[in-house]
């Protein structure tokens, strides 16, 4: 090409960079028309198309680039982009194979064609491509790459499990044949390590191992090391290796946890082994000597270390732990003292706590000695060491708490304790900047924490309301303190205040990856709180923006993972591949997703192109295997061992939802809208563009309809009854509408071609001929052969489930319950009836009602739909009389009432009544708001 | 009582109480992984035995000739980790790999002339100032702290190939240069 053309290129590549979709396409179009034939021009013009979602202009554009069969590598590396925003994998890989086999001597393509097998898991493929590279450019990489290969498909859970042999002993080969030896990398070394390790071929891992490189090696690659040790361990190595780390602690200084694991490990190699039969008395008391050899080791190393490391007196505690443990040691009594020591040496460090809990369960008398020594401790808040032994004496007192001292209300006088300790040691952060956190939170914590537990076991709301108040005067102090945020956003989820729980969620500005992990605190069962009825999208837009990550992870891993093997750093790729599966699978994904929806079809109109988009999406998300990546352990937790933890405790309704929630909500809603839409398997395969995901192999076996009619009693174990209520009455009324959908659906053909008509007529669909559409039909219905199905009553249950919810909505309004346990009922009423209209819809068009004679049965929707809606209203109107009672003088002076009003400022307090007031009563309108409009909108369909 | 071990691309699903934290910057993934695909032994994690993250380095071997070497890019203890020679071992475990490996002359690194806390833990690990960087830190603007706030002190140590110590020098402090000059 010319400079010419580069010169008008350039500006091109320029805007698509910087996202000027629009512009590039104008300017490649421009050029076109000078080079008709250039297929540089025609792949940046459907780059550019793809991401403004022309779906059917770019695949035109894609398919004549196809045709060409081009090896130009500019225009194949933007064909990349192009057909991966497509989902066109397979095709990916034929356009590089075909380019790598007319210029075989092209490095850039053999590399691409690898990759894109790769991309597709398809390792036979790319293990040949590698090994063509190999005889073709003599690299060794590329016998590596293909070594890789040859290991991700022994490791593919698709692999039968005696190929898996097979295919390590051809790696095996593959690494013997190499001209250079695997150790001039440590990439290359490790994966012959694994490749040993796999094969049990201890002897060559030994000389490897052993050699002067193999050590060098060792010494600065930790995952070498890591996978060393592991062979020693399989070896049955344990003293060797403890004698090992006992020369790194001492003469390295090393002070790594894996190395003290490793000397005790082989403290206890001869009486812990899995395949040890009976202990005799002779190996006991060898045992016993090595444990005192054991203990005089660490002993050293914590006594050299004082206050520097924690390890060597960490260590001494597990030793004795484990001595316990295997039966060589009687009594409590060294431990004890191990475990004071450790307080008086370490009570000053926040991980105190943390360090010694795996120790704190202790038998009666150990723990009335324990906990006697904690209270004579005396606590003072001159300075943050104090301070910082003050919260650690409550938090291990605390921890051992027996039910007995754990009624509501001497938790709740613990609660006022706690902050009474924090009142005091506040002063100790007084000169700090605000962007500091105060050493006191933790007292805070604990204080919210305890005001919980006698919420939990009372269920008196006071105690929430009180540890709210806490909470909210810690974090006035402490701003940035992510923990008590989350604290917050919990209780005030828990508390129907719903519009807190975002704002104190937002300002931890959550970003980027921590959305997969974090945003299940906000979103999870989040239409409940959500009024997008009445257009206000603050929880849809949570929805959306939670859910960028996932498509930065489809566009921009892949790319790593070919890096990764350009670069030769093997130890990452399966890695990397895990990585992109996790998150590509996330069970967060798709939990927003199905909340999303939900209430999507409350704030946007049910029409065709919501119903079939939605449909194509939930069917794909059904055949994910998913995986739970939240984080939960994000939650501090500080309750008696005796207690639930905190998060469990402050779910919202009892439960977190899980696979079988997702399976149970998706089942109900791709039938419903299975039911409402046009488009069944045949049509779905025309109009689909790319590849579909691969299915795991024991899906195929069962059809979807038996799939989607599957109930378990897992699945309904995470349900709430109003959900299991909600759940089973979509099934009965699916059931009962299914046969009048399934007769009355325009045939296949019918909707191809009104498909064909609504796409430009420019771009016909792939494989499609319009048929002839006969005049006989009626606006496109026609009559079938056969008669239709009788019009069977509408199954009780359909119209008593209103009834149902309206007492369970009133029994719940006149206990005075939490607003959000008012809006759950509401919500999945108005669900209900959102998913029976979107069941109707069909059969709101007179002519097909006449010609299949259906009138009957439209009319049964009409009583149904008036019960319905008369419910809603009335709903909407004890919503509207609860919102009134939230925020008036009277329920804000509630608060000075509380157990810790006393020690908190007034106008505070006041000041926290009303937001939380207020963000309830705006949460109740918002919902009643939106049942109105609903009712309203669908009053006359 | 911490694991060092290498840092994986799986970590960033619990990183969290490491990275909900003002001072730790939380990147798009393609940051971290292109760490770890080009150099992956020169990022580690600190572990407590429970698998909770307490902290984390990321560096990369970058310069040519006599300036080839080590460069912390982001080095992260959670609060209630900290005052535990976390830090301290995560960077000795790359200045190792930074000499060791990379055949590096020194390790660098960027920090606010503000911030007093961390300045001293380098020097005391041996780093010393090679100059300042106006503006470096230029997005926030200028702060409480004032300059200080967004300038950086260029910090280097020099490793076994630089045994003259070539790559630092006593005055850093006042050697200043602008942004767009190292960078």
């Amino acid at each position: 090409m010319s400079s010419a053309f580069d010169r008008q290129v350039r500006p091109i590549y320029d805007a698509l960079d910087s996202g000027s979709n629009k512009p590039a396409i104008i300017a490649c179009t421009k050029l076109l028309k000078k080079y008709p034939k250039s297929t540089l021009l025609m792949a940046l013009k459907a780059l550019g198309l793809v991401r403004l979602q022309k779906v059917e202009e770019s695949m035109m554009l894609c398919d004549e680039v196809l045709a060409t069969k081009t090896t130009d590598d500019s225009t194949l590396s933007i064909m990349t982009h192009v057909l991966r925003g497509l989902g066109r994998f397979t095709d990916m890989i034929a356009m590089f194979d075909d380019a790598f086999k007319r210029q075989p001597h092209n490095e850039e393509l053999g590399a691409q064609t690898f990759f894109a097998n790769i991309r597709t898991t398809n390792w036979k493929a790319a293990q040949q491509v590698a090994n063509k590279m190999h005889k073709q450019f003599q690299e060794d990489r590329y016998l590596y790459w293909n070594i890789l290969a040859v290991i991700l498909q022994a490791n593919d859970s698709t692999t039968p499990p005696n190929m898996r042999n097979l295919l390590y002993k051809l790696a095996h080969r593959h690494v013997l044949s190499s001209p250079t030896p695997s150790y001039l990398s440590a990439d290359r070394f490790h994966l012959h390590l694994i490749i040993l390790q796999e094969l049990q071929l201890f002897d060559e891992a030994h000389t490897l191992l052993e050699s002067e490189v193999g050590k060098a090696i060792c010494s600065t690659s930790l995952v070498c090391n890591h996978t060393r040790r592991d062979i020693w361990r399989l070896r049955g190595l344990w003293e060797e290796e403890g004698e090992r780390a006992q020369r790194n602690i001492t003469e390295r200084r090393d002070r790594n946890w894996l190395e003290f694991l490793s000397v005790l490990d082989a403290t206890f190699s001869t009486v812990s082994s899995p395949h040890q039969q009976e202990v005799t008395e002779a190996v006991k008391s060898e045992c016993i000597e090595c444990i005192s050899k054991a203990r005089q080791f660490f002993t050293e190393i914590a006594e050299g270390d004082g206050r520097k490391d924690r390890s060597g007196f960490l260590a001494l505690l597990e030793l004795e732990k484990r001595s316990i443990t295997n039966g060589l040691v009687s009594d409590q009594t060294e431990l004890l003292t191990l475990m004071k020591r450790y307080y008086n040496t370490f009570g000053d460090k926040a991980c105190c706590f943390e360090d010694t809990r795996p120790y704190l369960e202790l038998p009666d008398d150990s723990l009335s000695a324990w906990t006697s020594f904690l209270e004579s401790q005396t606590v003072s808040y001159v300075d943050v060491s104090e301070l910082q032994r003050c919260i650690n004496i409550r938090k291990l007192t605390r921890y051992n708490l027996p039910e007995s001292q754990l009624s509501p209300e001497s938790e709740s006088t613990r609660a006022v304790e706690y902050l009474s300790d924090y009142l005091e040691g506040l002063h100790l952060g007084n000169s700090l900047p605000v962007t500091e956190l105060q050493p006191v939170d933790d007292l805070a914590i604990l204080a919210g924490q305890a005001f919980v537990n006698s919420w939990k076991t009372s269920g008196d709301v006071k105690y929430l309301f009180s540890a709210a108040l806490v909470l909210e005067f810690a974090l006035t102090k402490s701003r940035l303190s992510f923990p008590i945020r989350l604290l917050l956003v919990r209780i005030y989820r828990l508390l129907g205040a719903s519009s807190l729980a975002i704002e104190h969620y937002r300002a931890m500005h959550v970003k980027q990856v921590q959305n997969d992990t974090l945003s299940h605190f906000i979103l999870s069962r989040a239409s409940t709180f959500s009024s997008a009825a009445t257009g206000d999208l603050t929880y849809p837009t949570e929805c959306i923006e939670a859910s960028q990550i996932y498509i930065s992870n489809t566009q921009e891993t892949a790319e790593f993972i070919t890096r990764a093997f350009s670069a030769e750093k093997y130890t990452q790729i399966p890695d990397f591949m895990t990585f992109e599966d996790r998150l590509e699978n996330s069970l967060q994904r798709d939990l927003v997703k199905v909340e999303h929806v939900r209430m999507r079809i409350s704030h946007e109109h049910l029409e065709p192109n919501l119903i079939d988009s939605e449909l194509v999406e939930l069917k794909f998300v059904f055949d994910r295997v998913h995986h739970d990546n939240r984080d939960f352990e994000i939650l501090p937790n500080y309750q008696p061992r005796s207690q639930p933890s905190y998060n469990e405790q402050t779910l919202l309704f009892g439960s977190s939802p899980s696979y079988g929630w997702l399976g149970l909500f998706l089942k109900v809603y791709i039938r419903a809208f299975q039911q409402a839409s046009d488009l069944d398997e045949s049509v779905e395969e025309k109009l689909l563009v790319g590849d579909r995901p691969i299915k795991p192999s024991d899906l195929e076996k069962i059809s979807l309809k038996e799939r989607l009619a599957e109930r378990k009693p897992e699945e309904y174990n995470e349900l709430t009854s109003d959900e299991r209520l909600f759940v089973d009455w979509a099934t009965i009324l699916g059931d009962w509408l299914e046969p009048y959908h399934d007769h009355t659906r325009p045939p296949p053909a019918v909707v191809l071609a009104e498909a064909a008509k609504q796409t430009e007529k420019a771009y016909p669909l792939k494989g499609h001929v319009t048929p002839p559409v006969s005049d006989s039909a009626s606006n496109g219905h026609s009559k079938k052969e056969e008669e239709a199905p009788a019009v069977k009553k509408a199954p009780e249950a359909v119209a008593n489930f209103f009834d149902e919810m309206t007492q369970r909505f009133k029994s719940l309004v006149e206990s005075q319950s939490p607003p959000s346990e008012i809006l759950h009922v509401a919500a999945l009423t108005q669900e209900a009836f959102l998913v029976f209209t979107m069941g109707t819809l069909r059969f709101r068009s007179a002519p097909l009602v006449k010609i299949h004679k259906l009138g009957a049965l439209v009319q049964m929707f009409n009583e149904i739909r008036t019960k319905a809606i008369c419910v809603l209203r009335d709903m909407q109107s004890h919503l509207a009389q609860v919102s009134e009672g939230e925020n008036t003088v009277e329920s804000r002076k509630q608060f000075l009432d509380l157990p810790v009003s006393s020690k908190l400022d007034h106008d505070f307090v006041i000041n926290i009544a009303k937001k939380i007031r207020e963000s309830r009563k705006k949460t109740l309108e918002g919902a009643g708001k939106g049942m109105l409009k609903i009712c309203s909108t669908y009053e006359h369909a | 009582m911490s694991v060092l071990r290498p840092f994986k691309a799986t970590d960033l699903f619990k990183f969290n109480n490491i990275n909900l934290d003002v001072w730790t910057e939380t990147y798009g993934l393609s940051f971290y992984l292109s760490y770890l695909s080009r150099w992956p032994d020169l990022c580690c994690v600190q572990e407590a035995p429970s698998g909770r993250m307490m902290g984390y380095v990321l560096g990369k071997a970058e310069g040519v000739s006599n300036e080839w070497h080590g460069h912390v890019t982001a080095l992260t203890v959670a609060p209630e980790y900290r005052r535990l020679s976390l830090a301290r071992n995560m960077m000795s475990r790359l200045e190792l790999v930074s000499d060791d490996l990379y055949k590096g002359f020194f390790v660098d690194l960027y920090v606010r002339c503000a911030n007093y806390v961390a300045i001293n833990m380098y020097e005391s690990f041996g780093y010393s100032v090679y100059r300042r960087v106006r503006e470096y830190y230029g997005n926030l603007g200028v702060g409480k702290g004032g300059r200080d706030e967004e300038d950086a002190f260029d910090m280097r140590k020099p490793l076994s190939r630089d045994p003259q110590r070539r790559s630092v020098r006593l005055n850093g402090r006042d050697m200043i240069v602008s942004a767009h000059d190292v960078s």
